[in-house]
């Protein structure tokens, strides 16, 4: 493996564990979470390392899952006195606990490894530069295999409880009644994504780990009306995100966290004009086709209550439509051509005539509205 | 006594900053009666429902289903809740909301599988939501949204139903078509205990009925308990608007 492939599959490992966790993140509004932890995770860093004086510690993602549920907790606690809402509470709680985190280290860990440039944005260009040396063979780069693990990890808790999460995700109090434990389960959720901040922010730094957390299932929940498909496709978007970004990153020689970040963002773009249901296109392409059809419908209703009276002589007349319909003539003249188009209308001489199946298509409506 | 009740509630208080939401509930259901909660906003309807499975804390009081705690014996108990309380942009089918109802016997960890979408097939024909199953629930109508809700309960397979607002913002034809399966339930021997808004409805729906305003001011048979007198203790300053409503249900 060259390195930089190997930094391409540590992303894509990386994007795959965040994704899987940030779809509930989502569904339960507490996208904003991934945004707390990410950053809170680095004070239980810093405490941790004080304890064992070291970076290689399995003692440091303890650290971190702890200040990660200490965040949860204190978010909830804050949040509970009424005056102060949910997103308020996390902004009152992470930056404190970051910025405690960036003072510890600046006063006191200067000569460490602890570096404040690369917790924000990370460095995977560096990742594979830490071996993981077994017996004396380098078998490829540590943070691959942490990140491996954790997207086992991850996947593993959503299968298991898969039916669990999705009943405490989508009605609380009665997953509540039948005897499932949302709160325990919210902590569990938690947990886990504060190890899967931890362990991904070292390599690829905070702001990619929220992205990855948010985008990636943000753009799949535009895509697909299916919780189990929301999960696979943001994973795949999230993979799609990486390689993309990774070769955006080495096209224009910039920083690969961010530039990944950037196609996620893009892909999201993309995603939100074009969605087949919910698109920004497919949701105007709708709105104009029903303002057709009912413009259509109002011509053809009004028809079918004048046929048959002596007035209709009058009513029909192509050239006296705009004073009866209130329409100015170019647009009542394509109301009229969608109408002969779909075989609703006739012109005779001066005068529109329903079809058989207009009139149908008339009378259909007139009961549809009483 | 000898009459045999279903859901006992005695004492049961909730209280809100040391603020009493409810008050010294004691609250004895018969077992197969089809009974009201009414009360004016405020009066801890919705809190009353939630209390009794456990789902607010309470400050005192206990509940008793069938003779044992709530928690021994959860699995009588089925909740609809507020249609408003879910999201239902959820990424999820008709189908799949009813199969819900069956994850309680279901227990942690096992699959819902062919005999559980059957039951939640059964239930979805039963209030007229067949055609809908495929259906994302972002797309459904206010009635069917609670026509849906229904399902899931009746899949519960519960002794016990509870139900908060089961009729708000539903059209008349799905009003009608849930009291209809209420009804049914009752017949059965189900018990049923409804939060419910209008008082005119009362006497055509409900045999039973529970007048809340923190404190219970009565409950009984519609018969002996929906009085003007009790209303009025009930409703305190809106009672002109009251009286016209009884003068027009008077038996």
């Amino acid at each position: 493996m060259t390195l930089q492939f190997e930094i391409l599959i540590i992303a894509m490992f990386v994007s795959a564990s965040c994704a899987v966790l940030g779809s509930f993140l989502i569904l339960r509004t507490m996208a904003m979470m991934s945004d707390a932890i990410s950053h809170s995770v680095l004070l239980g860093i810093v405490l941790a390392f004080f304890i064992v004086s070291s970076l290689s510690s399995p003692l440091l993602i303890v650290g971190a899952g702890l200040s990660g549920l200490l965040t949860v907790v204190l978010v909830d606690v804050v949040n509970k006195k009424k005056f102060i809402k949910k997103d308020a509470s996390i902004g009152l709680v992470f930056p404190l606990l970051f910025s405690i985190a960036i003072i510890i280290i600046s006063k006191y860990a200067g000569n460490v490894h602890l570096d404040i440039d690369s917790v924000l944005l990370g460095e995977l260009a560096f990742a594979p530069f830490n071996r993981f040396v077994l017996d004396g063979t380098d078998i490829g780069p540590k943070s691959l295999y942490v990140m491996i693990t954790l997207f086992i990890l991850n996947s593993f808790f959503i299968a298991f409880f898969y039916k669990e999460l999705k009943i405490t995700t989508f009605d609380k109090s009665l997953s509540s009644t039948l005897g499932f434990r949302p709160n325990f389960l919210n902590l569990f959720l938690m947990g886990m994504v504060s190890i899967t901040c931890v362990a991904a922010f070292d390599v690829v730094g905070s702001i990619l780990v929220i992205a990855y957390m948010i985008i990636p299932p943000a753009t799949a929940y535009l895509l697909t009306e299916k919780l189990s498909y929301m999960i696979v496709l943001s994973v795949v978007v999230g993979i799609l995100s990486s390689i993309a970004g990774f070769v955006l990153a080495n096209i224009i020689n910039a920083n690969i966290a961010g530039s990944i970040s950037v196609v996620c963002g893009l892909f999201f773009l993309i995603a939100l004009f074009l969605a087949p249901e919910n698109g920004i296109i497919s949701n105007f392409r709708d709105r104009v086709r029903k303002k057709w059809q009912f413009s259509e419908s109002l011509l053809l209703v009004h028809l079918s209550n004048h046929e048959g009276q002596p007035d209709y002589d009058d009513e029909s007349r192509i050239d006296h439509l705009n004073q009866h319909m209130l329409w100015d003539m170019r647009f009542g003249e394509k109301v009229v051509n969608l109408a002969l188009k779909n075989g609703n209308l006739l012109v005779s001489g001066q005068n529109l005539v329903l079809t058989e199946k207009g009139r149908e298509y008339a009378n259909e409506i007139k009961k549809d509205t009483v | 006594m000898d009459e045999k009740y279903t859901l006992e509630i005695t004492d049961l208080t909730v209280a809100y900053d040391n603020k009493p939401v409810l008050w010294d509930i004691d609250l004895n259901i018969p077992e197969g009666v089809l009974m009201a909660i009414v009360g004016p906003n405020g009066a801890g309807k919705t809190t009353l429902i939630k209390a009794i499975q456990g789902l607010v804390p309470t400050a005192a009081g206990r509940v008793l289903v069938s003779g044992k705690k709530y928690s021994e014996n959860r699995g009588l108990v089925g909740y609809v809740p507020q249609r408003g309380s879910v999201d239902w942009d959820f990424p999820t089918s008709v189908v799949d909301v009813v199969k819900m109802g069956t994850y309680g016997t279901l227990g942690w960890f096992k699959r819902p599988g062919k005999k559980e979408e059957n039951m939640a097939l059964e239930a979805l024909e039963k209030v007229g939501m067949l055609d809908f199953r495929d259906r994302q629930i972002s797309k459904l109508s206010g009635g069917q949204q609670q026509r849906v809700f229904l399902a899931r309960a009746l899949v519960q397979n519960a002794e016990i139903y509870l139900m908060d607002e089961p009729f708000q913002g539903v059209d008349a034809t799905t009003e009608k078509a849930i009291i209809t399966i209420l009804k049914d339930l009752r017949s059965q021997g189900k018990t049923l205990v409804v939060v419910h808004h209008d008082l005119q409805t009362v006497r055509e729906y409900f045999d039973s009925v529970a007048l809340l305003n923190v404190r219970i001011v009565a409950s009984g048979k519609v018969e002996n308990v929906f009085t003007t007198e009790n209303l009025q203790a009930t409703y305190g300053g809106r009672v002109k608007f009251l009286d016209q409503d009884l003068s027009q249900n008077a038996v």
